[in-house]
């Protein structure tokens, strides 16, 4: 039962809630000082980056991408790690760390196409598409923390069946419409 | 031995607020939040009151009741206990209203926080009419407008309860998608927007939703008038306005179509920068492509023109029929409660006008009266003001209102100045009494920020650290001590009065989460019934949605909308625009922030660090900046830096530079406002909007240089 995450680029409104509700559900640092730092960091899970705007013949091209990691079927990033400490889970497909094995070589940042390792303070922190939200019921169908936050629908987190089907209907659904906004 | 564990349903108001949360307390303490699936918000959330989490626990949060030891700003403090504090604050207050009059002391407050009733409701109670908001800047001109045009608050209606969603939506100088959530949420936005054919964005940067917009309306930073009454020359000219609607449920539209003549597309188009042919599009699209709504921005006030403006804007929506008709604008039915801010408006206002009233009619009218700022601090300033006593809950002027550096030495000019927050802001740090205030994880009160069909039980999840209390708490004890009759017991008898309406006490509710009229509730077309007025119409004098204002009129202002060129301009000042060239907009805002607060909230300065400064790219590379450069943006008043971002989005002629920035980390008392603060730039004098003396905020004049030290 592959899991899967499907980010809808067209509706992703570049708020950033889904990279703090990922940073509070995974309690990650910064922690709050005092007096507090004016320029504090962490690791960043999930990450949005927005792309343009460029404008040609009066067109606004402008888009925002979250990326968190995408839990890839042959991941490169678990071929590259000498330690094996990168694993799939069995049951999902999640990629997963073991951090006890991780010497923070950065071999998996190398290959990932997303750049989704994070390496702060001597670990490596990976999304791990909130393995322990699975199966409870508290979000009603919204699974992982920054799905659960998102105000534009703009994360789906579901087995690659349950978001197959809703790419096909979304694709049903434009057809009949002229433009999409 | 299991933790102890409970799940707490409360109310977020980390920006204007209503979101539904869920937080979790194991031991005492909160381990997590998240949005309440079973919320009208349905679990989302926004990053600020996600990051709300680390405020309860941050170690910069004022903890105790304070005096002032040495000089004002000198950063010595002596711990007190509430009793002496509020001793102190009440006989302050009671000795200047002996010796001066109840007007010489101020209540303040910053952006309204839900606890807006109370302060109204303190003020009243103590006798003073000087209530000291940035009401003439933010909300207030929306307010007045809807008040006086249509008889009540407008809303979008993005909820479909009466069948319909938008058709057109316009997104007017505003971003709900990321912030100021103004009565609406973002997320009943985005979730009506997926159902919408047309989005229009007006604003002079392409902003979030520019790329999924139909149409972008790049307008000239305070020309939105011009637009508005162009598009009404428009949709009148050719016909295309609601008929029925306008003979039946509008006034003195003969008066308006003759007013839009003097705007046609190709004079707006050369008011507003747009080409004339996008606005006649706009124009025709909201006209036809029915319902539609507005989602209308803080942008549109802050400047000397903002009544009009507004009154443009609700003039579209009348002649559109886009007024109480499904998927349009409306005016929501409260809950059974009523609408809450009776809590203040029950308490008589007191017959002594407010200190600006004789010049801002609307911003001093009732119900609402309040004081124009400005003028407070100008007479403070001047060593002549009524003003001798400010109490100031949650409010930071020294960052929020325009002109820091004569608005320092307005406030330092008052006698006596107690201050209640979270953390210690640059004005706080001037207060001779400071009260710890508590976080809204930690108070118990009812969310009614915006009247509309919902208010929220904000449900106290864990004590406040220290000895901090809730705003609704200070407010009663020190009404307690000046004006009894008017305050309670105890903060659950004052919020069992609050809901008596709707036969719920303060217990029962918490259970509830939230009372709300929502889908059939809701009724819509109300004046075609007895809700307003018997046999029909609109709650205005005429009965009418007043495209000609009986009431602008009768206080001796223009009662149809009109342009005013802005202030500074280059049109206005063509002398200042050769030092100054480029049109500055201080009106900047990031997701991660609401006003002058967060930045000591670690997963949001994470986010960004400093203010941001938005350049076109050819004026960055004439200039010599290049994207992340310190640049400094320099007015008449003063200078600051800001980080650049080179923008494609923006006109070269326009500079975006982003408000109300404080570094907490910088030495007090004036941590870092001199160094990036947008108000340093921004303009205090005259002219003010006339009837409801807004300042400008959003057309000003600037030059940007390349800071060379860094
Ligand atoms: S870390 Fe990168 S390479 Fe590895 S599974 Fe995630 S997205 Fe794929
Ligand atoms: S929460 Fe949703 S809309 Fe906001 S940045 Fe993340 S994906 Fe985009």
């Amino acid at each position: 039962m592959n899991r899967t995450i499907f980010i809808d680029k067209d509706k992703c409104v570049g708020c950033y809630s889904c990279i703090v509700a990922c940073k509070l559900e995974h309690s990650l640092p910064p922690e709050p000082v005092k007096p507090p730092l004016g320029n504090p960091t962490g690791p960043n899970l999930i990450r949005v980056y927005q792309v343009g705007p460029q404008i040609h013949d009066d067109e606004v091209h402008q888009y925002f991408l979250p990326i968190p990691c995408l839990h890839c079927l042959d991941a490169p990033c678990i071929k590259a790690c000498p330690r094996s400490a990168l694993y799939k889970d069995n049951d999902t497909g999640i990629t997963l760390i073991d951090e006890d094995k991780c010497i923070g070589c950065k071999f998996c940042l190398w290959v990932c196409p997303y750049g989704a390792p994070q390496f702060y303070d001597g670990r490596m922190y990976l999304c791990d598409l909130c393995i322990h939200r699975i199966g409870e019921e508290r979000q009603k169908g919204r699974q992982t923390a920054c799905e659960a936050a998102c105000p534009a629908r703009a994360i789906h987190v579901g087995t690659t069946a349950e978001i197959s089907a809703l790419i096909g209907e979304k694709a049903a659904e434009r057809a009949g419409k002229e433009k999409s906004i | 031995m299991q933790p102890d564990k409970a799940v707490i349903t409360t109310t977020c108001k980390s920006c204007h607020g209503g979101c539904g949360v869920l937080a979790t307390v194991e031991n005492g303490k909160i381990t997590h939040i998240e949005g309440n699936p079973d919320s009208s918000t349905r679990g989302t959330m926004c990053a600020k009151g996600l990051a709300s989490f680390q405020e309860v626990y941050n170690p910069n949060r004022i903890l105790y009741p304070m005096k002032r030891k040495g000089d004002r700003g000198e950063g010595k403090w002596e711990r007190i206990s509430w009793e002496e504090a509020l001793e102190t604050v009440a006989g302050k207050i009671k000795g200047s209203i002996k010796k001066y009059g109840a007007g010489s002391v101020a209540i303040c407050q910053g952006t309204g926080r839900g606890y807006n009733r109370y302060t109204f409701r303190f003020a009243r109670s103590i006798g003073t009419p000087n209530i000291g908001v940035p009401a003439d800047f933010c909300y207030g001109p929306r307010l007045a407008v809807f008040g006086t045009t249509v008889g009540g608050r407008l809303y979008c209606d993005y909820h479909g309860w009466g069948g319909e969603y938008p058709k057109t939506q316009i997104s007017w100088g505003k971003q709900l998608e990321i912030t100021n959530a103004d009565g609406e949420m973002a997320v009943w936005f985005l979730n009506s927007l997926d159902k919408a054919e047309h989005l229009i964005l007006i604003d002079p940067r392409a902003t979030r939703l520019a790329g999924r917009a139909d149409l972008w309306l790049q307008v000239r930073p305070g020309t939105d008038a011009a637009l508005a009454l162009g598009m009404l020359n428009v949709i009148i000219n050719e016909g295309l306005y609601d008929r029925d609607f306008v003979q039946n449920w509008t006034y003195g539209f003969e008066k308006l179509r003759e007013r839009v003549q003097e705007y046609p597309p190709a004079k707006v188009a050369e008011i507003t920068w747009i080409p004339a042919d996008k606005i006649i599009k706009a124009a025709r699209i909201l006209a036809t492509e029915k319902p539609g709504c507005i989602q209308i921005g803080e942008s549109l006030e802050a400047g000397n023109n903002s009544i009009q403006t507004l009154r443009a804007i609700v003039c579209l929506m009348a002649v559109t029929g886009n007024i109480e008709r499904p998927g349009s604008m409306i005016n929501w039915v409260p809950p059974d409660t009523g609408p809450l801010e009776e809590f203040a408006m029950e308490v008589p206002a007191p017959e002594e006008p407010a200190i600006g009233a004789d010049q801002f009619k609307l911003l001093s009218s009732p119900p609402m009266a309040m004081a124009h700022m400005h003028t407070i601090f100008k007479q403070l300033r001047e060593g002549a003001s009524q003003i001798r006593v400010m109490h100031l809950q949650g409010t930071n002027p020294l960052v929020a209102y325009p002109n820091t550096k004569e608005v320092k030495e307005g406030l330092l000019n008052a006698e006596f100045l107690s201050a209640a927050d979270l953390y210690m802001s640059p004005t706080v740090e001037y207060a001779d009494i400071v009260l710890p205030a508590a976080h809204w994880l930690e108070s118990d009160d009812i969310h009614d920020m915006h009247p509309r069909f919902i208010i929220g039980a904000i449900h106290k999840v864990v004590d406040p650290p220290g000895e901090a209390w809730p705003d609704n708490k200070i407010y009663n004890e020190l009404g307690k001590r000046l004006a009894p009759e008017y305050w309670f017991d105890n903060v659950e008898e004052m919020l069992n009065y609050q809901l008596r309406k709707a036969n719920i006490t303060w217990k029962e509710f918490t259970g509830m989460g939230f009372l709300a009229k929502m889908g059939k509730e809701q009724p819509y077309y109300k004046y075609k019934t007895d809700y307003w007025q018997k046999g029909g119409g609109f709650a205005t004098n005429t009965g009418k949605v007043e495209l000609y204002s009986t009431v602008m009129e009768k206080l001796g202002y223009d009662p149809l909308p009109y342009y005013l060129e802005p202030n500074e301009s280059p049109y206005s000042t063509p002398e200042l625009a050769k030092e100054y060239p480029f049109i500055l907009s201080t009106g900047g805002r990031s997701p991660y922030y609401f006003h002058s607060q967060y930045r000591q909230v670690p997963w949001l300065r994470e986010r960004q660090p400093y203010p941001i400064v938005q350049i076109h790219p050819e004026t960055a590379g004439s200039l010599g900046i290049k994207n992340g450069d310190w640049v400094w943006i320099e007015t008449p008043r003063g200078k600051i830096k800001q980080v650049a971002e080179v923008f494609a989005g923006i006109d070269p002629g326009v500079v975006v530079a982003q408000a109300s920035w404080w570094y907490p980390e910088d030495p007090g008392p004036d941590h870092g406002i001199w160094k990036s603060s947008a108000n340093v730039l921004t303009r205090n004098d005259p002219p003010f909007d006339p009837a409801m003396g807004s300042a400008t905020f959003r057309a000003l004049l600037c030059k940007i240089y390349k800071v060379e030290d860094e």
